[in-house]
């Protein structure tokens, strides 16, 4: 359907530029009021049209609005009444997020499983959306989503597996984000989360050599990006690696590691049946929301200055609130595993150029039609500008249910029930909220407990004082 | 003529939108239930059919049986345990199994009985019927049979992809293991390769 809209689009335009050439010949003042109205309506439609896909950055700041005053489900419901067809990807993502956010697992894969597939359809180079994109705005290209929120979008169903108690399923997730990596080339564009999700995954079931791997390759990232697009590699990864190469009995690179992680008092623990594994992951704050910018640059081609519309993060790094593991009188803070934040930013960055380059031709494009229709008539000139600077829009899509940082800490405790507490200090270190939840831990199993997280909300007692002052506005 | 001309040229992208929205319709057509429909690429029905069909006949025409029958003089007892999917894609084992299931049973050569999950239910209405059915039409409790073999599997791939390409290699083993010996006495494997290429170029 996005094809077809973007294919009619340009027909529109097309019709647009081509009867503002053909006015001159006009001889009937009737037939040129006609058309002028035609023209008039075409914008407007267009205008409207437009719109839909323009205001993503808007619908956006209001859907995270429910997240952020801590009601999620009023974030699902304006998510869910966007694209009922289905068929946009950054809707699926985000209906998938607040799905899983709202607890309901298996129908948030089976929307990301939806947005998968639309992916998979986006493959290759699409003729007339690249033609519209150079025509018109970026908008009309489909949104594939970066790479790195395709590889989080098969953590986040592998997740949704986790807590479905299926991690088989969570595996597939797994070697299905491999395929997608090796597909990209030479030099994969690993994402350092996954593979160290991957690890536990792998882990969890047993399968030892191919957590290794996974271990080696996610401290590889870290190490090669962390500080950058990455945070910096997590001392909890470090122990994992080490640990298992103990287990392997792969001596010597244990020992390069240890000298290398300056770890020389590390011993690894021997697994026992009267322990299990408890992996808490919390996905913490909202990633940053893409704004419009518009500047006027210099071209020379058409010796002019021309206005662009360009994406921006116009917001600093939020500062987040630190959280804390609080278990059997245990104490321990989580780490930062992925910075979605930093990888949003680099990821724009790197886009930076392409967009620049096909908005200048964009403009000096809409720049020779404006000219083109002022020559034959001002009016169709003045028409013109209107419609190019009504369709001169920035991209502003992302994936904006995502967290800023994903955080995590791993803990050994004996078989049996705990009380779980995950709280939430300020920068004074006072604990602002607290998520309680009760854990069973099963010999030599991996128990997962994975929440998200925003802003400390007012109690609820407050909030039920609001909802009764609603309904009694109603009644009056 | 130059109204005419307007509206011609107005008339046409919207003649050209209608026939793109009628070629939207759904076209449905069927199909015989063993014709290969390979669409994707993916494991599909046709895979999960053929590898089953060939393990079946694999299975029934091996040693194992014809020594067992000699040595019991009965037609073995087997129970299917679980064939896990290490694959890289979503794949129903179920259907697979009870493909697997429905061949062995035909086949008349080997007894089936319930699995764990199905033989709870079996055995809450029996317990119930201890209650509730007459003297006679009554099934006593502990007169299950035992399973003499199980049948244990999993699916395994090994992808290579580069951009817009892909060989794709399944591997299905089964096993079936002795029930107190943990013997194996047979090994079934089936492979299946596949290679994908995706279009450089879309609409």
């Amino acid at each position: 359907m996005t094809v077809l809209r973007n294919g009619y689009l340009f027909a529109l335009n097309k019709q647009i530029f081509h009867s503002g050439g053909c006015r001159v010949n006009s001889r009937l003042f009737s037939a040129g009021y006609l058309s002028l109205f035609l023209k008039l309506s075409f914008v407007l439609g267009l205008g409207i049209l437009l719109q839909s896909c323009a205001s993503y950055g808007s619908h956006a700041t209001t859907m995270r609005d429910g997240m952020l005053m801590g009601h999620p489900e009023l974030s699902l419901a304006i998510a869910e009444k966007e694209d009922p067809d289905e068929k946009d990807v950054v809707s699926s993502l985000d209906k998938g997020m607040l799905r899983r956010i709202n607890e309901n697992y298996s129908g948030s894969n089976q929307i990301f499983e939806v947005a998968k597939q639309e992916i998979e359809k986006l493959y290759g180079f699409s003729i007339t959306e690249n033609l519209a994109s150079v025509t018109i705005n970026e908008t009309l290209r489909g949104y594939e989503g970066d790479r790195y929120e395709q590889l989080l979008l098969h953590a986040y169903m592998a997740m949704n597996y986790i807590q479905l108690g299926d991690v088989d399923s969570a595996r597939v997730e797994m070697l299905q984000a491999n395929v997608k990596m090796m597909e990209w080339g030479d030099e994969p564009e690993e994402d350092a989360f996954l593979r160290y999700l991957e690890g536990i995954i792998y882990e969890s079931l047993g399968e030892y050599d191919s957590a290794l791997i996974s271990y080696r390759k996610a401290y590889n990232v870290y190490k090669e990006k962390g500080g950058a697009q990455y945070p910096v590699a997590p001392e909890l990864l470090k122990k994992d690696l080490l640990r298992l190469l103990a287990w392997q009995g792969l001596w010597s690179e244990y020992k390069t590691y240890k000298k290398e992680f300056g770890m020389a008092n590390y011993k690894a623990p021997k697994a026992s049946d009267k322990f299990g594994e408890l992996v808490v992951i919390l996905n913490n704050g909202l990633a940053p929301i893409r704004s419009e910018k518009a500047i006027h640059v210099f071209s020379a081609e058409v010796n002019q200055n021309l206005r662009i519309a360009f994406p921006v993060y116009d917001h600093p790094k939020q500062r987040l609130y630190t959280p804390r593991v609080s278990i059997d009188n245990k104490q321990k803070y989580l780490e930062t595993v992925e910075d979605i934040d930093a990888l949003a930013r680099y990821s724009l960055e790197q886009a930076m150029p392409g967009i620049m380059a096909r908005a200048t031709a964009r403009a000096v494009i809409k720049y020779n039609t404006q000219h083109t229709a002022e020559d034959n008539s001002p009016l169709a000139g003045l028409l013109m500008t209107i419609t190019n600077i009504v369709t001169e829009r920035a991209d502003t899509r992302s994936w904006t249910t995502l967290p800023q940082e994903i955080q995590l800490q791993r803990i050994t405790l004996p078989v049996g029930e705990h009380q779980l507490k995950i709280e939430m200090l300020d920068v004074s270190g006072r604990v602002v909220d607290v998520i309680e939840e009760n854990v069973v831990i099963k010999p030599r199993q991996f128990s997962f407990v994975i929440k998200h997280w925003n802003t400390p909300v007012p109690k609820k007692r407050v909030l039920n004082n609001d909802v009764k002052t609603d309904k009694q506005v109603v009644k009056l | 003529m130059n109204l005419q001309h307007t509206k011609t040229r107005l008339l046409l992208p919207l003649f050209a939108l209608f026939f793109l929205l009628a070629g939207c319709n759904p076209t449905v057509t069927r199909v015989q239930s063993d014709t290969v429909t390979d669409l994707s690429g993916k494991w599909n029905d046709t895979d999960s059919r053929l590898v089953a069909e060939e393990m079946v006949q694999d299975v029934l025409s091996r040693a194992w049986l014809t020594k067992f029958n000699r040595s019991k003089g009965k037609a073995p007892t087997v129970i299917v345990g679980t064939v896990r999917n290490l694959s890289h894609e979503h794949i129903n084992t179920r259907t697979f199994i009870a493909d697997i299931e429905r061949e062995l049973i035909n086949s008349g050569e080997v007894e089936f009985v319930a699995s764990a999950q199905d033989r709870k239910e079996v055995r809450g209405e029996v317990k119930d019927q201890d209650l509730n059915a007459s003297e006679e039409t009554r099934k006593a409790m502990g007169n299950e049979v035992g399973a003499d073999f199980m049948l244990q599997g999993s699916i395994n791939t090994i992808v290579d992809a580069v951009s817009g390409e892909q060989a794709r290699f399944y591997q299905i083993d089964l096993t079936l293991i002795e029930l107190g010996t943990n013997r194996k006495v047979w090994v079934g494997q089936k492979k299946i390769k596949k290679t994908i290429e995706k279009g450089g170029f879309r609409l």
